[in-house]
C-alpha cells in the first residue's frame, strides 16, 4: 500500500519521463543482444529488456489515465 | 552485419523511438494529444516492434552452431567436430547436410512437437544454468567427463528424415531385425555399436578419466 500511495504522489511528467527513460533502457539491452546475440545479452534482453519496457508501457498507461482524470475534474467541478 | 530483416526492423524501430523519447526529455513539451501520441508511438508501438522482432532475431541467432560452440566453452569442441570437413562422426555427417546448414546442433536437438520451439528454448535455460553453476568453472577435459545428455536421444527426431519405411533402410539386416526397438525407442539409433556416439567427447574422455 506504501508503494501505492508513493506511485500516487509521483507527478503525471515524473512518471512519463521515467517510463521514457526506462523504454530507453530496454531498448538498449534489446540492441545490445541484437547486436552481440550472445547468452548474457539475448539472456537479459528477453528478460529484464521485456520487463523494464513492460513496466514503462505501464507507467504511460497509469500517466495517462491520471491525466485524463485530472481533465475531467477540472472540467466537471 | 547480418541481412536478417528482422534486425534491421527492430534496429529501425529502436532508432526512431529512441528519437522521439530523446526529443520529448530533452525539450519537455507539454502533456498535449500530439504528445501523447508521440509517447504512445515512443514507450508502446515502436518498442513492441523492437521486442517482437529482436526477440525473433534472437531465436534465430540462438539457433546458429557459432552461438552453442562460443557462447559455452565446453560445447566447443562439438561444435568445432560438427563443422569439420574431415570428421568422419554422426553429428559431422549430418552437419554437412544443406538442410542442417549452419543450424545443425538445434536441427538434431530441438523438439519438434506444437510448442517444441518453446519447450526446447525453456531447455536452453536449463542449459545456462548448468553452465554457469556446474561447468563455466571447469576446463573442457573435466567437463567432458562429467557432461551427460539429459534425457536418451530420442530416436523420433532421426525419424523424422529417415522414416524407416524406406525399403532400402529395411533391406539393411540390422534395420529389420530391430524395427519394432527402434520405432518404439528403446533402441536409440545413436547408441554405441549402431551409429553413436554422435559426438565420441564425452564417452571418450570418460574412458579416458577411468583408466
Amino acid at each position: 500500500m506504501r508503494l501505492w500511495r508513493r506511485l500516487r504522489a509521483i507527478t503525471i511528467t515524473g512518471l512519463v519521463r521515467a517510463a521514457a527513460v526506462l523504454t530507453i533502457l530496454a531498448l538498449g539491452l534489446m540492441v545490445w543482444s541484437l547486436l552481440d546475440p550472445s547468452v548474457l545479452p539475448v539472456m537479459l534482453a528477453m528478460s529484464v529488456g521485456q520487463l523494464f519496457g513492460t513496466i514503462a508501457f505501464g507507467m504511460y498507461v497509469v500517466a495517462i489515465i491520471k491525466d485524463l482524470r485530472r481533465a475531467r475534474a477540472a472540467r466537471d467541478p | 552485419m547480418s541481412s536478417d530483416p528482422f534486425l534491421w526492423l527492430a534496429l529501425g524501430s529502436t532508432a526512431i523511438s529512441v528519437l522521439l523519447l530523446g526529443w520529448y526529455l530533452v525539450r519537455r513539451p507539454p502533456l498535449t494529444r500530439a504528445t501523447k501520441l508521440v509517447l504512445l508511438l515512443g514507450i508502446g508501438v515502436l518498442p513492441l516492434m523492437t521486442a517482437g522482432t529482436g526477440n525473433v532475431a534472437g531465436y534465430h541467432a540462438t539457433k546458429t552452431t557459432t552461438f552453442c560452440s562460443s557462447s559455452c566453452h565446453v560445447m566447443t569442441p562439438y561444435g568445432n567436430d560438427s563443422l569439420d570437413p574431415a570428421s568422419t562422426t554422426l553429428a559431422a555427417r549430418h552437419a554437412r547436410n544443406a538442410e542442417f546448414g549452419h543450424e545443425n546442433c538445434y536441427a538434431c536437438h530441438a523438439d519438434y512437437e506444437m510448442f517444441g520451439t518453446i519447450t526446447t528454448k525453456i531447455g536452453g535455460l536449463r542449459h545456462v544454468y548448468e553452465y554457469t553453476f556446474n561447468y563455466h568453472q571447469l576446463s573442457t577435459e573435466a567437463a567432458l567427463v562429467k557432461m551427460e545428455i539429459r534425457r536418451p536421444f530420442a530416436n523420433a527426431t532421426c525419424m523424422r528424415c529417415h522414416s524407416t519405411q524406406n525399403p532400402t533402410w529395411n533391406a539393411v539386416g540390422d534395420h529389420a531385425s530391430t524395427l519394432d526397438r527402434v520405432r518404439a525407442g528403446t533402441l536409440s539409433c545413436a547408441s554405441e555399436g549402431c551409429h553413436g556416439p554422435a559426438h565420441p567427447f564425452s564417452k571418450a574422455a570418460k574412458r579416458r578419466a577411468s583408466l
